[in-house]
């Protein structure tokens, strides 16, 4: 059972708990939505401008996806996931709908892409929340193989679809895919995510 | 088309990364409503997916705060989806027969029954068979009502109908398992313990009512978690057994 009825710090850890700032947020509270600002800022602008890259076009985004969440609150389930995955979600659909309509106007240089998108170490280390975090996550990206850690990175910090990965790896449509579910299956064991 | 489906199986990772096109997602989705595990397994690679997220956090621009407040505090809101939370519907025609088969003692007890009854509403217009079975149970002569704590939190109610052998078991507030493990119910008596079925996924909280029938003499009701599919006899401690005599 989650933890949405339960009171604000059920794990006594002296955070308030994303789901019941979520779901004071529904009933129009700005105060747990200020909260949930400071909770869920940084990853959201830190994953948008993973996926867009302009600065200016990334906070653009960041904020549509930020009165999103204040918006559609009532519409937040925790039966079907945890709200910072809810939130992260409409981070990234926001973020890749922005670059795949721009694709068609601007051709992206998929080599400079392919560089970048594996989180550098001195850039995971500004991140806002416990590094702890990013340090787990690197550590489990390496543990993959290289076909795996490649096509989900492209995939979810580059913003192509499993088709175009599948191009500018140059491997097999049915390959990715699978590499793809197989490495995620393994990240999701190695990160302990239990849902 | 079963190549088709595997197919579509193994998009579940692609899938939680938003990484197939308009048409595919549509495709899948619609696949996901039919397939529990397929959807078990997209969920838990959500996480996985905002996990990676977390790792690549920034500051944000300091300004951003300042608009996204200002602009929340114009925008409206929406309201909860209305459909995903259908008003169940009371007056099914057992109803006052069942209060009146309880007595006034009874009433409350009963209502509380027919709520998770009519929160099973859809199963039980397809079961109507079923349905004639539980009414049955409900306005039998000498029915009767027990309510008991489970030692994992929650309720499991009992409706005994003794003349018929027979019994109708619903609980409450019970803690949700992994896709993995079930709530099996059991009819134990002195001779053996019998498997009286699995408890149904519980709805808004409460499970659909459970038939039980071949109920024997000195029978105790127990509840058990066991993995799913269920097992032949309890292979863990019960979490409830009510003496239904």
């Amino acid at each position: 059972m989650r933890a949405s009825q339960a009171g604000p710090d059920p794990g006594g850890g002296g955070e308030p708990d994303l789901n019941w700032l979520l779901d004071h947020v529904a009933r129009g509270d700005q105060g747990a939505f200020e909260a949930v600002y400071d909770r869920l800022a940084g990853p959201i602008y830190g994953l948008i401008c993973k996926v867009v890259r302009d600065p200016a076009q990334s906070e653009e985004v960041a904020q549509e996806v930020l009165l999103e969440v204040w918006r559609t609150a009532s519409r937040f389930d925790p039966a079907k996931g945890s709200a910072g995955t809810w939130a992260m979600m409409i981070a990234h659909r926001r973020a890749i709908d922005r670059v795949r309509s721009a694709t068609a106007e601007l051709q992206r240089d998929h080599k400079t892409a392919a560089a970048s998108v594996v989180p550098a170490v001195d850039e995971v280390a500004e991140a806002v929340e416990a590094s702890l975090d990013a340090e787990r996550v690197r550590r489990c990206l390496n543990a993959l193989t290289d076909v795996q850690r490649e096509s989900i990175t492209l995939a979810y910090y580059g913003g192509y679809t499993y088709r175009e990965v599948s191009g500018l790896l140059d491997v097999a449509l049915g390959t990715i895919k699978t590499r793809i579910r197989d490495g995620l299956i393994r990240l999701r064991d190695c990160m302990g995510v239990s849902w | 088309m079963k190549l088709l489906r595997h197919d579509l199986h193994t998009l579940t990772g692609a899938y939680a990364l938003d990484a197939i096109d308009d048409a595919e997602r549509d495709r899948f989705e619609r696949h996901l409503h039919r397939c529990q595990p397929c959807d078990h397994e997209v969920r838990g690679l959500h996480e996985t997916a905002g996990r990676l997220a977390v790792a690549v956090a920034r500051v944000p621009p300091p300004q951003l705060k300042e608009r996204v407040l200002a602009a929340a505090a114009r925008t409206r809101q929406l309201p909860p989806a209305a459909a995903e939370r259908p008003q169940p519907k009371i007056g099914r025609s057992w109803l006052p027969r069942v209060a009146m088969a309880f007595g006034a003692a009874g009433v409350a007890a009963a209502l509380v029954l027919a709520f998770a009854l009519s929160s099973a509403q859809r199963q039980l217009d397809t079961a109507r068979a079923q349905d004639k079975a539980i009414s049955a149970v409900l306005t039998a002569p000498g029915a009767r009502i027990l309510t008991a704590r489970t030692t994992v939190g929650g309720t499991g109610t009992v409706v005994v109908a003794s003349s018929q052998k027979k019994l109708i078991f619903t609980a409450a507030g019970l803690p949700q398992l992994s896709a993995a493990k079930v709530y099996q119910l059991w009819l134990m008596g002195p001779p053996r313990t019998r498997s009286a079925g699995l408890l149904p996924a519980a709805a808004e909280g409460r499970t659909a009512p459970l038939l039980a029938s071949g109920l024997q003499a000195g029978d105790r009701v127990g509840v058990t978690v066991e993995p799913a599919g269920g097992t032949s006899q309890p292979t863990t401690t019960p979490i409830l057994v009510m003496s239904v005599r």
